[in-house]
């Protein structure tokens, strides 16, 4: 039996081939995704956030520990798919229009992930009408939209008024994000959710598809 | 006093008759000037006129050829993405450097050919003879962590620093090299102060920070100062666990981003090292008013003490209303 302790430390430390390897090793042992998922990359993830909120981790450790669990999770991602469970929501995810900031979008689509949701990544500067595309044909229950300018934050209000215009955003919740953007904010442009960090972007997404 | 002669006591450790005025506009002064922002960043006889007019509107002590992160990138050859009323901006999902093995090929870009590096020397030039007299004048590089950004592409620099440290170093010496040549076109044409903005070392934390980035931003400075002009060192975002590094880089002026104290900063360098900053762009000039902001800059003013510029932690934000930046610079005028 494979010590899965590891593949926690594995993704704290941001080392991918051990967490790859462990992975391999645990399948063989007949381990079950999920609980590789829920019982390790989770908790590993909750603590890389607390770390970074905490200010002991930056953004350089942030991104190898995502690194770590996304390659952990690309072999899960077939086998979860073949079981035939059910993701815990599908999300589309990205920077609006103008905006090319996309650290912070990344951190979120990566807990995300890791938290079990299937993630479409649109990646930045991308416009309403990709959002609406990717809604349909990707069947989304959440929208997350992710602005850190002043100057594109109204490209949130856009977008959320072009989905509206489309017919899609009575299928789908929306949640915003990135530095700028305020709890009010989000109130004032019709948004379902905001979280001013990754980890609580789970927890929110968690709560809309509920 | 002249601006100039305001700037320059001020990090000379002379007293100015009033505090110094430097706060950091670009969106904002196109804006107050009527003048597009693609043509602000593309036209340097826009960005002179939109300059001296802010400069003039408010008491400014100094004019910047400061606009955008993406000049000595597009010069290469980078992916750059424009917008109508925006700054251009790298796209870093086709960076240049995205195969590491690019480095070793790439020549320094000549800021004396056409181009948008030779646009902002012109620029400054343009600066110079319009206003040099009276007010300093800024020219503009990227620090060595924002360049490598710029080139590599952010998300990707982040994990080399744990993958591969020789390529860091070696695409570091690059950015250095290159900006100190900028740098020198710069000072030619008349700059009279260099501003480095290395914002992407907000993001790595002290270790990286102090291992990576603070020898090169020392390196950088060290010849720019060498150069007869001083540096004003701008990090935009979180710089409270860099902060004393920062102070180690012999830059004249450091200019904090609104995240960190100006007291953090002050217990953490000389007395006498000069501190720019910091009210929150947005929360505090931008949406506050001429009573709130004053209070806010007099708080900075108090926890920087003496040595101190008055500015706003970033860039000006559009939409700014023009009585607040008035308060801003009737604090400037009336404190010393
Ligand atoms: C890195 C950086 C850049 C890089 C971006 C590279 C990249 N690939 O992302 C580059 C150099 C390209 C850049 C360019 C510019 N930038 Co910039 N940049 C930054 C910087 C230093 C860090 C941003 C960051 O990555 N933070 C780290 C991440 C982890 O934090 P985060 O994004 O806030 O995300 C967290 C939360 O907000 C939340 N979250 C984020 N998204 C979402 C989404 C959802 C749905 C949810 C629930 C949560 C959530 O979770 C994340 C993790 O906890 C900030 C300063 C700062 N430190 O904030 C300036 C900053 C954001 N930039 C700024 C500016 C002005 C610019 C430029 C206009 C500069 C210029 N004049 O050219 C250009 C614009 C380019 C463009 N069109 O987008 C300003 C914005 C001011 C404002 N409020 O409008 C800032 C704040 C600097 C400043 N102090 O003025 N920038």
């Amino acid at each position: 039996m494979p010590e899965l302790q590891k593949l926690y430390d594995a993704v704290l430390n941001g080392d991918q081939k051990t967490a790859v390897a462990v992975t391999q090793e645990a399948l063989a042992a007949g381990v079950s995704p999920m609980e590789l998922i829920t019982n390790y990359m989770v908790p590993a993830m909750d603590k890389v956030g607390s770390l970074f909120e905490c200010e002991e981790y930056f953004v350089p450790e942030l991104l190898l520990s995502a690194r770590a669990m996304k390659g952990s999770l690309e072999l899960l991602r077939p086998l979860l798919a073949a079981s035939g469970a059910e993701p815990a929501g599908r999300v589309v995810i990205g920077t609006v229009k103008g905006d090319l900031h996309d650290i912070g979008k990344n951190l979120v689509a990566s807990m995300l992930e890791g938290a079990g949701f299937e993630v479409t990544d649109l990646g930045a500067d991308v416009p309403a009408e990709k959002f609406i595309a990717a809604i349909e044909e990707k069947k989304a229950n959440v929208v997350a939209l992710s602005a850190l300018l002043t100057v594109t934050m109204p490209a949130m209000r856009t977008t959320i008024e072009a989905l509206k215009q489309a017919g899609v955003r009575e299928k789908v919740k929306v949640m915003v994000g990135g530095a700028p953007v305020t709890q009010q904010f989000a109130e004032e442009i019709g948004a379902d959710g905001y979280s001013d960090n990754a980890s609580a972007a789970v927890g929110l997404a968690r709560k809309l598809v509920a | 006093m002249t601006g100039k002669e305001r700037i320059l006591a001020r990090i000379e450790g002379r007293a100015p008759d009033c505090l110094p005025l430097m706060p950091i506009t670009m969106m904002f002064a196109g804006d107050l000037a009527g003048i597009e922002y693609r043509g602000y960043a593309s036209d340097h006889r826009m960005l002179a006129e939109a300059q001296l007019r802010v400069a003039e509107r408010f008491g400014f002590d100094y004019v910047s050829a400061i606009s955008d992160p993406a000049r000595e990138a597009s010069d290469l050859g980078a992916a750059v993405e424009w917008f109508d009323n925006q700054p251009p901006a790298i796209n870093e999902s086709r960076a240049l450097i995205h195969d590491k093995g690019v480095l070793s090929g790439l020549a320094p870009p000549d800021p004396s050919v056409p181009g948008r590096m030779k646009d902002r020397v012109e620029g400054v030039r343009l600066l110079a003879e319009r206003a040099g007299k009276d007010l300093v004048v800024e020219g503009w590089v990227e620090g060595p962590c924002a360049m490598a950004a710029d080139l590599r592409g952010l998300n990707t620099l982040m994990l080399d620093f744990s993958d591969d440290g020789p390529f860091v170093e070696a695409l570091f010496d690059y950015a250095v090299r290159m900006e100190i040549e900028f740098a020198r076109a710069q000072v030619e044409a008349g700059a009279t102060l260099m501003g480095v903005g290395d914002a992407a070392a907000s993001l790595v934390g002290p270790r990286l920070y102090n291992q990576y980035v603070l020898p090169y931003e020392k390196r950088l400075i060290a010849e720019i100062r060498g150069m007869g002009v001083p540096v004003r060192l701008h990090i935009c975002g979180n710089t409270r666990r860099i902060v004393k590094g920062m102070g180690e880089t012999g830059s004249e002026i450091i200019d904090l981003d609104f995240l960190t104290p100006l007291a953090e900063a002050r217990a953490a360098m000389r007395p006498e090292q000069v501190l720019l900053g910091n009210i929150d762009p947005v929360r505090a000039l931008r949406d506050g008013t001429p009573e709130s902001i004053e209070a806010a800059l007099a708080e900075c003013h108090a926890q920087a003490g003496e040595a101190y510029i008055v500015g706003a932690g970033c860039e000006v934000p559009r939409g700014t209303p023009i009585e607040n930046m008035e308060a801003m610079a009737r604090f400037a005028r009336t404190r010393r």
